[in-house]
């Protein structure tokens, strides 16, 4: 199993020496067909299942680079979502922006959004940031619930699908290109920021903040500036949340419950590793998905799963084949390196 | 290159620091001795912006007066630290911990990564290869891509002198660089301490407790005692300087006695 990894990994390392983008053109071309491929074998069921993981990978990944490289626990990410869905199906219904132009303003007043859910960060840590958030995050839905022009009881409906030209975005299978596009896109940009000065200061500030400080990273400008780019991932995702087929959107869809569900998903596929938020927002995923006959045992399913995994595996799934890899690399360079001494 | 006037920090009722003037000359090692609880961590502290000194203090770094100014911002002008508990960022890479340190010369802004342009990742290989060099000098190279948690006590030691090296500075504080090492890994410490100031043409404070390590290295030497400033000079002159010895050593022993203890 892990060979195998070793393998991949190594193959991975290969085709990008031919080109940097080449491993990353290839994903995206195996990713392609997939909604044809659930179609024949499952139904069309299953590429709504497929976009709705595109999305939480976009969240978990955005939530990942504020929670996981920076060290901020926030709980107010959910709120950013629905910042984001709303305003963009607003924009699109009552002053007709087409989704090219609602989704990016919305992005934009989201990453605003971020940088009050920040501003806590400041001066608060762990535990009381994580209340300071989970406050913001949730008046935001309440906020939603209780204002008409937001949607309120009914939800916002009839939003718009986004088009080019002639072809529309309206179908399970054609909204799947756009949403897969732009979380493969998000993957990659997020990687890009993690091998920067930028990521590498986040990290630094999760490890120790003085320490970060010390080597001449600006410290509150950095967590805030972790906030905003997550914000602008979650902002992102709500926007193509709202104008996914059937185009329609009710605050219930921003509850806690969700936010325990994107928390999960971060934790299992472990805290500050990319792949890792992306294994486990698929994971998730299907698994909420497969047990929607249990509803009102979810929460205590998840729940206790979160325990056990920061008990047991705080790494979680990604963590731990990431050190594996690692460490097999680095037990491999030494036994070469005693093969060439004998 | 250093100079502070006044410089005093109360800590509730307690002053940890008791208006000390002193001076540091470019280009020199410095020592700074004293008990436990004589104010040298607080003296380090202050200059690097992690506290701020009490009203009446000033710093001057370099011709600037860097008393108010924050802790990023202090780093920048070119001031770097080592700590007692080295606060190596353990989570990541041996590579990544000195990259960080190299945070105030990154040729591009914080936003560019996103722009996914070329400028970046020729600027990161530029970055990298530099700070291999450096890990290689320090004999850590090998150990580029494991965790900093995983090094032995010595080696971390090692890395937190590099990530200090990394941020090219002007002036370097170590705080207790010996502290924990056997007397061959201290020599051997002091040696990399020496070489690398005049590779980077260095200005070095040095806290420590093996008074040995700072009487054969050091210039000068500045003794603290219950936030004051009690001697300042030549290594010889702190050597015979009644009230050093007697903060060190009580005033019941006799001179001679406490001078052999004391010179070891």
């Amino acid at each position: 199993m892990i060979e195998l990894l070793v393998r991949i990994n190594n193959s991975i390392y290969n085709l990008s020496r031919v080109h940097r983008l080449l491993p990353w053109l290839i994903a995206y071309l195996v990713l392609l067909p997939l909604p044809k491929l659930l179609e024949f074998v499952l139904s069309d069921y299953y590429i709504d299942l497929a976009n709705r993981a595109c999305l939480f990978i976009l969240l978990c990944v955005g939530l990942n680079i504020v929670k996981g490289f920076c060290g901020q626990v926030t709980v107010g990410h959910i709120g950013l979502y629905a910042i984001g869905a709303v305003s963009s199906a607003l924009l699109a219904i009552n002053y007709g922006l087409s989704f090219w132009v609602s989704a990016p303003l919305a992005v934009l007043i989201t990453g605003f959004a971020g940088i009050i859910v920040g501003l806590p960060s400041v001066r608060l840590e762990g535990a009381y940031l994580a209340l300071a958030t989970l406050g913001l995050g949730e008046s935001v839905r309440i906020m939603i619930a209780v204002t008409p022009a937001l949607g309120s009881s009914t939800g916002i409906m009839l939003i718009p699908a986004p088009a080019i030209g002639d072809f529309v975005f309206d179908s399970f299978e054609r909204y799947y290109y756009l949403v897969m596009t732009l979380a493969v896109l998000g993957i990659y940009l997020s990687f890009a920021i993690l091998r920067s000065t930028t990521g590498r200061a986040f990290q630094a500030i999760r490890e120790d903040p003085i320490a970060a400080a010390v080597v001449g990273i600006n410290v509150t400008m950095y967590k805030l500036l972790a906030f905003v780019i997550s914000a602008l991932y979650a902002g992102l995702a709500g926007a193509l949340f709202a104008h996914m087929p059937p185009g329609y959107l009710h605050h219930n869809n921003f509850t806690i419950i969700e936010m325990v569900t994107l928390l999960l998903m971060v934790v299992l596929g472990g805290i500050g590793n990319i792949w890792g938020g992306v294994i486990g927002a698929i994971v998730v995923t299907i698994i909420y998905d497969q047990t929607k006959d249990y509803y009102f045992y979810q929460p205590l399913i998840f729940g206790i799963t979160m325990v056990l995994l920061v008990v047991f595996m705080p790494r979680g799934i990604g963590g731990l084949l990431g050190r594996m890899i690692v460490k097999k690399k680095f037990i491999k360079n030494h036994e070469d390196k005693v093969i060439d001494f004998a | 290159m250093l100079e502070t006037k006044n410089l005093s920090k109360k800590f509730g009722g307690l002053r940890a620091l008791w208006d000390v003037n002193t001076k540091i000359e470019q280009g020199t090692i410095h020592g700074l001795i004293g008990p436990n609880g004589s104010g040298k961590s607080t003296f380090f502290n202050l200059i690097t912006g992690i506290y701020q000194p009490d009203l009446g203090s000033h710093i001057n770094f370099a011709g600037q007066d860097i008393t108010t100014r924050s802790a990023h911002q202090i780093a920048e002008l070119g001031v770097s630290r080592t700590f007692q508990l080295l606060r190596l960022f353990l989570d990541m890479t041996v590579l990544e911990n000195v990259m960080v340190g190299y945070h105030c010369h990154s040729p591009y802004g914080i936003l560019s990564p996103i722009f996914l342009g070329t400028k970046v990742r020729k600027a990161e290989n530029i970055i990298r290869e530099e700070m291999i060099e450096l890990l290689e000098f320090l004999g850590l190279a090998e150990f580029a891509d494991i965790p900093a948690s995983e090094l032995s006590g010595g080696q971390k030691k090692l890395l937190s002198l590099g990530r200090a090296i990394a941020m090219k500075p002007k002036l370097l504080l170590l705080d207790e660089p010996g502290a924990g090492l056997s007397p061959v890994n201290i020599d051997n410490l002091m040696d990399t301490i020496l070489t690398l100031k005049e590779r980077y043409k260095l200005t070095v404070i040095v806290v420590e407790h093996v008074l040995k390590l700072v009487m054969n290295t050091c210039e000068r030497i500045t003794v603290l005692d219950h936030g004051k400033k009690i001697a300042e000079g030549t290594p010889e002159e702190v050597k015979g300087n009644r009230s050093v010895v007697e903060a060190y050593l009580g005033k019941e022993m006799a001179d001679e006695e406490i001078r052999r203890v004391f010179t070891g």
